[in-house]
């Protein structure tokens, strides 16, 4: 605060001293969050000065804290009007400002409160909070250097500079000022973990800076003096810095200490054997061996470095690799280590390695297939029964993987006759069946495994993902519900508050697969809310971690949310949505029929009633839980109750293509080197007539995969978009797109002759010939023409997957096609396992199939055991 | 599998594993302030794609009482089902501890347990190494006891 007697101060800002006592009394009140009391006060000081600017904002304030956002905010505005130059007003506003997760309006507030009260710490410290969030870090190293010039005998004050050039990208300065405050420093207590890491970001900063040498001895001083506490963050600097300055023999020491203390971490391997100038991740014929015998003498050396062996059949070839992978299959089958096909189906890129393995597992099969049959008391085998089994489920997992699905549920049943209760074998056989097209199947033997070990929640999870698959959403839900608390209005709920993407991404798939296009929406921007809560969780930790010196893995922290969105799920919501908003762009019929609350089934009716009333227990719980409004609600916008939740509203908005654009920008900009990134993007840019977007688009899938059939069918929606429009556009988007047009379409030949060149080059893949097939018809050829194109997937030579064979399908439909039957019965034999391609009646019997429908049964049993 | 410390990009999927695993979640900001507070304490088991199928979110106890020990505390640990008798949960654990001593000199670790859980209970106590400490009435929000377990740590 200004002193209050300072000269200068606006007429109207000056209080009575019986009021300008309270106005102090008031502010304690706020900072001890006295809130009804300091109401009282506020009101006693409006009643005498009821245009007092700062008290008007300080009320706000206070309602807002009570939950009275609303009424709180226009007493705050009203109060900025009165008194406009304020630092408590503006203050105020930012605090506001900043709950609503509106940081850019926050640091404006902020910036002009600290107009008027220039070296106001605690303004200064929440401004660069946000300057930090906003990624502003010129504007933040000066508030950084106006904070440690007020405080310079505060320690964090010196880190936080240091930080914010790190971040600004000034290492040199960064290296300075931690000199600077290391010089500073007096009487260090023994064994100062905050000090330590102070150290370690100091080894760090000369790392990057490629001053190996001085990192190195500024690490050998402090480790020996003990003052860097943390041994394994020291041993790992410190081999990455000698086998930096070439300093081998020391070097390899270090790793070996590292690998000695985990021998299960791979980098130190990595490390362990770059150190010798072998890259791990590009063995050569030279260094093939060499690599080998150092893996062997670890593995012989350091008797615990398991992984050593595995890194070795990565490495090894020919005869090496048979030595090698039997033991190791050997071992994994006799102890029955679930995950062996897993660890070693990474190998199988090199065909000889899975021709060996298959080999191996075979006879390992046929001979302990002999040791079953034979009597035990004749039995010269030691191998006791479940080797067979695990060998069993081995051989299935590995024949699935080559698409193999018959021979590999043959093999499962026979496991499953031999012992029925391993859960394991169950979920083999549900995957066999979902990869072999039938998600019905498939989540029926899930349910059986899940019924095998109730108790266990990795089960159940994957039951209730496979009943998702197979478009059971209220059934899943019925599943999930065993574990999600119970106080939550419905599993969905609790599950969405625990920031599940797994359950946010399969029901919102669930639901466009079942054509329930707003729920799919709700459940995909669910998952566009869970990243911008991640988002802003990253807020507090500005402040926070340089109050605890946390600062190194603070700075990945500010790294790794930069580029958050890349995660899989987020991409996968966003396509997901963005598909679904291009489809009710093309197709308004669709958002009528779509606008209608969907039919429920009686399980739905039921699941609905019970979240109702789960729903309206939440309510009365928290009515009675709030005492009489003392109660500090905090400054955070607690969202509004969801009014829409079936997404109708998302479905008959007039902004799809906007909504579309808005989640996929931060994935544009993250340029990912992903295909369907870009196609979707260019298909919402298309249809927004950003022309230079979609250019761009179509300029990266170029670069990613000039064939790509996502993109041939897009160059001539592009060429078909603009040859209408090429005059109307401005002259220099005009140029950029025609000229990105020549580049991929060549100018002198038919668009027809393009797509039947594209053909001939791809004439064995069924992408591309679909591709192909949906160009045709949008060059407008006979519909006869186009599908004898489709028709030709079904040719011997294409090898046609079930996914390409279900987008056929979708193909024959949309083109209203007279010989779709004959398609679907083709397919039907092709794929005989695959529900997608059976007649409807049998589809409705096999969705029937797909849970075993006695969870009521259950849960009374569960209910007795309870009571 | 790859043992290592776990990093910030590693925490969404410590908290997939976690709710595929077990009935008690967490947000994220949790295993944030787990890994700002203490980013030595928390290790991940990856598989060959790098997908995280184990973890230890692992703590050290702030609430001391004058005569008590600095000590770590284990919030979570968990590993897929399809990657168990691979000891796993040991070998984060070991890790884990070794870092509490180093690194904070904790001189025992504990951990809570529902009194139901026996499988964890057996993983706890014969794999592990622990043994109860005490029974904590109604600590989990259901109304359930916890065994609340300790081991302690090798000075």
């Amino acid at each position: 605060m200004p002193p209050a007697a300072a000269s200068g101060i606006p007429a109207k800002r000056v209080l009575a001293s019986k009021e300008a006592a309270l106005f102090k009394e008031l502010l304690t009140l706020y900072e001890t969050r006295q809130l009804k009391k300091g109401q009282k006060a506020a009101d006693q000081i409006l009643k005498k000065f009821p245009e007092h600017g700062e008290t008007l904002c300080m009320k706000g304030l206070i309602l807002t804290h009570m939950g009275k956002r609303e009424e709180g905010l226009d007493l705050v505005k009203k109060g900025i009007r009165l008194d406009l130059t304020s630092h408590i007003c503006w203050h105020v506003f930012g605090l506001i400002q900043k709950g609503e997760k509106n940081y850019e309006e926050a640091l404006k507030s902020y910036t002009q409160a600290l107009r008027f009260d220039k070296e106001n710490m605690n303004i200064l410290r929440d401004a660069a909070s946000l300057q930090t969030q906003l990624r502003l870090f010129d504007s933040l190293v000066e508030t950084r250097h106006t904070l440690l010039k007020l405080r310079p005998q505060l320690r964090q004050n010196w880190i936080a500079l240091a930080v914010a050039y790190y971040l600004d990208g000034k290492l040199v300065d960064t290296k300075q000022v931690l000199e600077a405050y290391e010089k500073t420093l007096k009487n260090v207590p023994d064994y100062d973990i905050e000090h330590s890491e102070v150290l370690l970001y100091h080894v760090r900063v000369l790392e990057e800076l490629n001053e190996y040498s001085e990192a190195l001895s500024l690490l050998d001083v402090n480790a020996k003096s003990r003052s860097i506490v943390d041994r394994t963050s020291i041993m790992e600097h410190r081999a990455r810095l000698l086998s930096q300055l070439g300093q081998k023999d020391e070097a390899e020491h270090a790793w070996r200490a590292l690998i000695e203390q985990n021998p299960d971490c791979y980098d130190y391997y990595r490390g362990f054997l770059g150190n010798q100038d072998i890259d791990l991740d590009s063995i050569t014929n030279e260094n093939r061996g060499r690599a080998l015998h150092i893996l062997r003498e670890l593995s012989q050396q350091i008797p615990k470095a398991s992984a050593a062996q595995r890194i070795a059949l990565d490495v090894a070839i020919d005869g090496d690799f048979k030595e090698s992978i039997k033991p190791y299959l050997t071992s994994g089958l006799e102890k029955g280590v679930p995950s062996l096909f897993v660890d070693i189906k990474s190998l199988y890129q090199d065909s000889q390695k899975l021709q060996v393995v298959q080999d191996f597992v075979e006879d390992m099969r046929h001979n302990l297939s002999g040791a079953e049959s034979s009597t035990p008391s004749s039995s010269s085998s030691i191998e006791p029964p479940t080797t067979y089994l695990w060998t069993l489920y081995f051989l299935a997992q590995h024949y699935s993987s080559l698409s193999q699905h018959s021979r590999a549920l043959e093999l499962l049943d026979e496991a499953i006759s031999h012992t029925p209760t391993l859960p394991e074998l169950l979920t083999c056989k549900a995957r066999v069946l979902k990869r072999a097209g039938d998600p019905f199947g498939a989540a029926r033997l899930m349910d059986e495994a899940r019924l095998l070990d109730g108790q266990d929640r990795f089960l159940n999870t994957k039951c209730a993902k496979y009943r998702l698959r197979a478009g059971l959403v209220e059934e899943a839900s019925e599943i999930l519900g065993l574990f999600t608390k119970k106080d939550a209005a419905s599993p969905g709920t609790d599950l969405e508050d625990m920031q599940s993407l797994l359950y946010l991404t399969e029901e919102g798939d669930a639901h466009e697969r079942n054509g329930h296009l707003g729920l799919a929406l709700k459940k995909y921007h669910a998952v566009e809310k869970v990243f911008n809560e991640v988002e802003d969780d990253q807020f507090d930790f500005h402040g926070y971690s340089l109050r605890k010196f946390t600062i190194n893995i603070y700075l990945n922290l500010v790294e790794w949310e930069d580029q958050v969105r890349s995660h899989p799920a987020y991409i996968h919501a966003a396509l997901g949505a963005s598909r679904i908003y291009i489809r009710l762009h093309d197709d308004p019929s669709l958002v009528a029929s779509c606008s209608a609350p969907a039919q429920l089934t009686d399980a739905a009716k039921k699941a609905k009633k019970k979240a109702k009333k789960a729903a309206q227990k939440v309510q009365e719980d928290a009515k009675k839980a709030s005492p009489a409004g003392n109660e500090d609600k905090g400054l955070d916008l607690v969202p509004p109750k969801d009014d829409d939740p079936e997404g109708l509203k998302l479905v008959s908005g007039a902004d799809h293509l906007e909504r579309a654009h808005k989640l996929l920008a931060p994935l544009v900009s993250l340029s990912l080197n992903n295909i369907e990134v870009w196609a979707i993007s260019f298909d919402v840019a298309l249809r927004r007539s950003k022309y230079l977007q979609a250019a761009q688009a179509l300029n990266t899938l170029r670069t990613l995969d000039a064939e790509h059939p996502e993109l041939h069918i897009r160059i001539i929606e592009f060429h078909k978009a603009l040859s209408p429009t090429t005059d109307s556009l401005p002259p220099s988007t005009q140029s950029f797109v025609t000229s990105c047009l020549s580049d991929l379409l060549p100018g002198d030949i038919s668009l027809e002759t393009f797509n039947s060149q594209y053909l001939q080059r791809h004439s064995a893949s069924a992408t591309h010939i679909l591709a192909c097939a949906r160009v045709s018809r949008k060059l407008g050829a006979p519909t006869g023409e186009v599908e004898d194109l489709a028709f030709s997937l079904l040719k011997p030579e294409v090898a046609l997957d079930l996914k390409s064979g279900m987008s056929a399908l979708v193909f024959f439909k949309e083109l209203n096609s007279g010989r779709i039957e004959e398609f679907r019965s083709a397919c039907d034999l092709k794929f005989p396992l695959a529900c997608t391609f059976k007649t409807p009646s049998e589809l409705a019997a096999l969705r029937q199939n797909g849970f075993t429908g006695n969870l009521e049964v259950e849960e009374k049993q569960e209910q007795e055991v309870l009571s | 599998m790859n043992i290592r410390l776990a990093r910030i990009e590693d925490l969404m999927g410590m908290q997939a594993c976690n709710l595929q695993n077990l009935p008690e979640n967490y947000t994220m900001k949790y295993y944030l302030y787990h890994a700002l507070t203490w980013p030595g304490l928390s290790y991940v088991a990856e598989d060959h794609k790098g997908r995280i199928v184990g973890y230890i979110l692992a703590k050290m106890e702030e609430d001391l009482g004058p005569d008590d020990d600095p000590h770590g505390h284990v919030t979570s640990i968990s590993v897929l089902r399809s990657y168990r008798r691979l000891g796993l949960a040991k070998k984060l654990m070991v890790q884990s501890q070794e870092a509490m001593a180093t690194i904070y000199r904790a001189k025992y670790v504990s951990l809570h347990v529902r009194k139901s859980n026996r499988a964890a209970l057996g993983l706890y106590k014969d794999s592990l190494g622990f043994s109860v400490h005490d029974i904590e009435k109604k600590y989990y929000a259901d109304g359930e006891d916890a065994y609340a377990m300790r081991l302690s740590l090798k000075p």
